[in-house]
């Protein structure tokens, strides 16, 4: 299962990687002239990716929350050169060196002195996908599952609040895990009351 | 001068030449020198405006910290209005101040300064005369912003009345452009525009 869902995402990634990359071409070519060939024309592109302060095309890229592309050194200039008001170059909107976004493509500029690169460029944020932690659990999870049913009936209380409490992380709700665990403690529940009852009947 | 600033301007300039503004004469850019530091820009007086029909040309002056600082710019031609000085030519325009954005460009600032003459802001003037009459006396202003289009910027149309009086004055031995100013300033009164020029 969990080979199942890194293929998932995997696919995932790989769709927005080729929808990003077809993007440009396809909205590039209406604004083309009719009578332009399908070569890169070096100064006729829409400029798409040009810095918003040079008219060049970007490099050490970043792009503002409001969405607007830059060359990193442009945009600290600008900034540097007025500290109070810190404002989006193009539309005005509130900006600063931490809500920037640099932007790295496949041929970047890594092979670069790095003191031309001064001031650095803010580095990205990274967040580990939260999938695949409550992954770990479930095995867990099923472990003490199976414990309840043998120590059942006495244990059956403290079986069942552990299959919520004692794990870390709970599947979020509506993913497939955590209706499947809903279905089988419900399912648990209802083989219990049935002994409950017999055990009072009987 | 920086690079930045001389490598903008030509990308601008070449923005300028090919946009739809100037095949429509309504912008116009020209290079002073080859530095790229000084520029001479023209805008066409907008249409149902005093200023229609005329052409104004402007000096444009790139600083070395373009685009991170605004060009300095100001109207060669003389021109009536509440924004912009009729003695220096100087403009009060946000953007060419404070408002500035590294984003803009000469066509943007063009393009603004034609905004700013058909829409004037008088309660932020940089010719205080002028922001009073067009507050307080908006026909007379209006007839003496035609006037000096029609004599400054090739406008196409004559104020007869308003020129028999400037005639008048320099009957009497008056400057043709001080008695201009002094007959707008004074709303067009001979007798208090007399009083103004002597004193
Ligand atoms: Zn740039
Ligand atoms: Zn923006």
């Amino acid at each position: 299962m969990y080979r199942q869902k890194l293929y998932a995402s995997l696919k995932q990634l790989f769709k927005k990687n080729t929808m990003a990359e077809a993007a440009p071409s396809s909205s590039g070519a209406p604004s083309s002239s009719p009578g332009a060939s399908n070569s890169i024309p070096d100064e006729e592109t829409n400029g798409t990716y040009d810095c918003n302060i040079c008219l060049d095309i970007a490099k050490d890229t970043v792009v503002t929350f409001c969405g607007h592309l830059f060359c990193w050194p442009c945009l600290h200039q600008w900034l540097s050169t007025r500290p109070d008001r810190q404002m989006c170059p193009v539309c005005k909107a509130g900006i600063s060196k931490e809500k920037v976004i640099p932007i790295y493509g496949r041929g970047s500029t890594d092979n670069k002195d790095p003191r031309e690169k001064l001031p650095p460029r803010p580095s990205a944020q990274r967040s580990e996908p939260e999938n695949n932690s409550s992954f770990g659990n479930f095995n867990m999870g099923n472990l003490q599952f199976s414990f309840g049913i043998g120590a059942f009936p006495f244990t059956f209380f403290a079986s069942n609040f552990n299959l919520g409490d004692a794990r870390p992380g709970n599947p979020s709700a509506g993913t497939q895990q955590h209706q499947e665990e809903r279905v089988l403690s419900q399912i648990f529940l209802f083989v219990a009351m049935f002994f409950a009852i017999w055990l009072i009947i009987a | 001068m920086a690079n930045i600033a001389a490598q903008r301007i030509q990308r601008e300039f070449r923005e300028v030449i090919k946009s739809e503004e100037v095949a429509k004469c309504h912008i116009k850019l020209e290079l002073k020198n080859d530095e790229y530091t000084e520029l001479k820009g023209e805008i066409a007086g907008p249409p149902d405006t005093p200023y229609d029909g005329g052409v104004f040309q402007l000096d444009i002056i790139i600083p070395e910290t373009y685009p991170f600082n605004p060009p300095k710019v100001k109207f060669i031609t003389k021109i009536w209005h509440p924004n912009i000085s009729s003695v220096t030519g100087a403009i009060c325009l946000d953007i060419l101040k404070d408002q500035w954005a590294a984003a803009m460009t000469l066509r943007t600032v063009l393009l603004s300064l034609q905004a700013l003459l058909s829409a004037a802001e008088p309660d932020d003037p940089q010719d205080a005369v002028v922001a009073r009459q067009y507050k307080e006396q908006q026909s007379v202003f209006r007839q003496t912003a035609k006037h000096w289009t029609y004599i400054y910027a090739k406008g196409p149309h004559r104020e007869a009345e308003l020129e028999a009086k400037v005639s008048q004055l320099r009957g009497m031995g008056f400057e043709e452009h001080k008695a201009r100013v002094a007959l707008s300033t004074c709303d067009w009164n001979i007798q208090r525009a007399t009083d103004h020029l002597i004193s």
